[in-house]
């Protein structure tokens, strides 16, 4: 109970201020005391994923049974890993405006080709290689596709929905033709041990999660490529005046989104000990759906990674949530599409409000 | 530099404009126009719609290349391909669209592409807080105030866009602002802040080109004139030897003065 007591003191007292925060502006009372709620309420909207994520928390521990125990939490998490770098990928596009469709199939192939190469049995290549040199020609693989994708945006100008979509298309195929559409079960140890190895009571796979998060929102926020992304994708005119080679940048964002994708193809690999035709399915739209309740707008320049691993968190905890209860799984995408629509209705009040708040 | 030289009479031209003319099909666009502007001018291009004013300044920023007529920057002779080869060499246009990152603050629109970075193994990691305190001084130095250097510029008023653009490219030594209506969907206030900003701007040394419709504005910050009718220029000198209503048959064509 004691979990219950800490998360509903935060939550009531985050509410109690925003509404008294809210009333204060409304009233016109601003003063010097009031800049620095401002400034409290801005960090919240500008944080509010993580808001709606306790909530839910909150929410579920009362309401479901045997939710509020960490076997859960491990759980939501760890299936959050997969989901949450194609979010990363995924943002990253959709931060400079641009789109990358393909982050699914490029995830399939991956983990097709690291089965491939690892695996046992008459579908497999015999090679079974071990895990670094699995990892170093997916990684290289994924780099490739991201620059021939780019390749079509840049130099020939053509939309990267359009290319993305040929793409998201394609690459599974080419996984499905490369195992003649069966399934590699049993692939090299190194690389299972991957996705059982915990230290401590947390899943080696939740660390590299946390830790590619990490890294990459200090590389959105801090770094001047970083930055670029953000410009590019705010006014591609403005960043060109300013001297930024946007082209340049463009490339980039989609070589990382196929590096990160292949990188989330070889963990599943390591997670189902194999691949199946199957894999992965449906999976771009989590991705997606992650990217857009975590605030990253689809205009462009507008967002930050650590919203986006709010949502990714989220609707992990909603299908965790769904199979616990045991809800027809038909009812998934109902929520999943309510939570979007939520997010987008909550993303028009804020940028509502926001323009009072400097 | 640093003197306070706008009073200065033997000043050598930074921007001259000689003999410029331009067509557009059948349409004289520019006939011979030249024109001169110094350190510390405010030069007034004048004149009805289609006199003119426009296909000039395009040209002088790199839009558009003349047919004729050479232009000058610093006793240099230069041609300009493109506004980006105009902006290198120092002469911008500002403009109430002037392209921006809406969702940036202010202090990374004031130094998009010259970011302070620190240099860690190959990464550059920005230095927000010095970049901030710099745009902040930048700023209060040409009298700009705004209500944070942090706020998203996207939230700013135009009249406040348009002043740090004018701010930034006086700031990385701008040779020559071409300011193009700045004061076209401005309220009263804002543009008497903006005619503040223009006169401050052009004390401390950077030579303006103002295009409006709005003689009134015009005559209270600028000390030269120029005024365009058909592509040719009918009337051209200082301020003080002419009365708005001298301008005003000027620029309708009631009389021409040329020196």
């Amino acid at each position: 109970m004691g979990l219950f007591k800490i998360y509903f003191h935060i939550l009531a007292n985050i509410f109690f201020n925003l509404i008294l925060i809210y009333l204060k502006i409304q009233k016109g009372t601003i003063n010097m005391a009031i800049v620095k709620r401002k400034e409290i309420l801005r960090w919240i909207l500008d944080n509010i994923a993580w808001f709606i994520l306790l909530a839910m928390l909150i929410i579920f521990s009362f309401t479901v049974r045997g939710f509020a125990q960490w076997p859960i939490y491990r759980n939501i998490l760890y299936h959050s890993v997969f989901i949450g770098i194609l979010a990363i990928a995924e943002a990253i596009c959709i931060l400079s405006k641009e789109m990358d469709l393909s982050v699914e199939s490029v995830l399939a192939l991956s983990a097709v080709v690291t089965a491939y190469l690892a695996g046992i049995g008459p579908d497999a290549s015999g090679l079974h290689l071990n895990a670094p040199i699995t990892l170093i020609i997916v990684l290289l693989m994924g780099a490739g596709i991201g620059l021939f994708n780019s390749y079509f945006i840049v130099k020939m100008k053509i939309s990267s929905f359009i290319v993305t979509l040929a793409g998201y298309l394609i690459f599974r195929a080419v996984g499905l033709v490369i195992t003649k559409g069966h399934g590699v079960v049993n692939i090299s140890k190194d690389i299972v041990a991957i996705a059982r190895t915990n230290i401590g009571p947390v899943p080696l796979m939740i660390i590299i999660l946390i830790f590619m998060y990490v890294i990459f929102s200090l590389f959105l926020s801090r770094t001047q490529f970083g930055r670029y992304i953000y410009f590019v994708g705010d006014n591609r005119e403005a960043s060109y005046n300013a001297g930024i080679k946007v082209d340049r940048v463009l490339v980039i964002v989609f070589i990382i989104s196929g590096i990160l994708s292949a990188l989330a193809g070889w963990l599943l690999a390591a997670r189902t000990n194999g691949s199946s035709p199957s894999l992965g399915q449906g999976i771009l739209f989590e991705a997606m759906a992650a990217v857009v309740i975590g605030g990253v707008s689809l205009q462009g320049g507008i967002g930050r990674l650590s919203g986006v691993f709010a949502g990714a968190i989220i609707l992990s905890c909603i299908s965790t949530v769904v199979s616990i209860v045991g809800i027809n799984p038909y009812y998934m995408n109902i929520i999943r599409g309510g939570m979007i629509i939520v997010a987008v209705i909550l993303d028009a009040i804020i940028r509502k409000i926001r323009p009072r708040l400097i | 530099m640093v003197n306070d030289s706008f009073k200065n009479k033997e000043n050598r031209p930074i921007l001259t404009v000689k003999n410029i003319s331009k067509r557009f099909g059948n349409v004289q666009a520019l006939k011979n126009v030249s024109m001169e502007v110094c350190k510390g001018d405010i030069v007034g291009l004048l004149g009805d719609n289609g006199a003119g004013k426009s296909t000039l300044i395009k040209i002088i920023s790199g839009n558009f290349s003349a047919d004729e007529g050479e232009i000058f920057l610093e006793g240099k002779k230069v041609h300009f391909n493109s506004p980006s080869e105009a902006r290198a060499a120092g002469i911008e246009t500002v403009y109430q669209n002037s392209p921006v990152c809406i969702n940036a603050a202010v202090y990374e629109n004031f130094f998009i592409g010259r970011e302070i970075v620190n240099n860690y193994l190959g990464i550059k990691f920005v230095k927000n807080k010095e970049m901030q305190k710099s745009t902040l001084d930048a700023l209060q130095n040409i009298g700009i105030s705004i209500p944070s250097e942090k706020a998203e510029i996207g939230l700013l008023s135009g009249g406040e866009r348009q002043a740090i653009i004018l701010g930034r490219f006086f700031h990385w030594g701008g040779k020559v602002a071409l300011l193009d209506e700045p004061f076209a969907a401005l309220g009263v206030a804002e543009s008497r802040k903006a005619l503040k900003l223009i006169h401050n701007v052009s004390q401390k040394g950077l030579p303006i080109i103002l295009v409006t419709h709005n003689i009134e504005y015009a005559f209270q910050v600028m000390n030269k004139y120029v005024v365009l009718r058909h592509g040719e220029v009918v009337g051209v000198g200082e301020k003080k030897d002419v009365s708005v209503d001298d301008v005003v048959s000027m620029i309708t064509g009631a009389i021409e003065i040329k020196d």
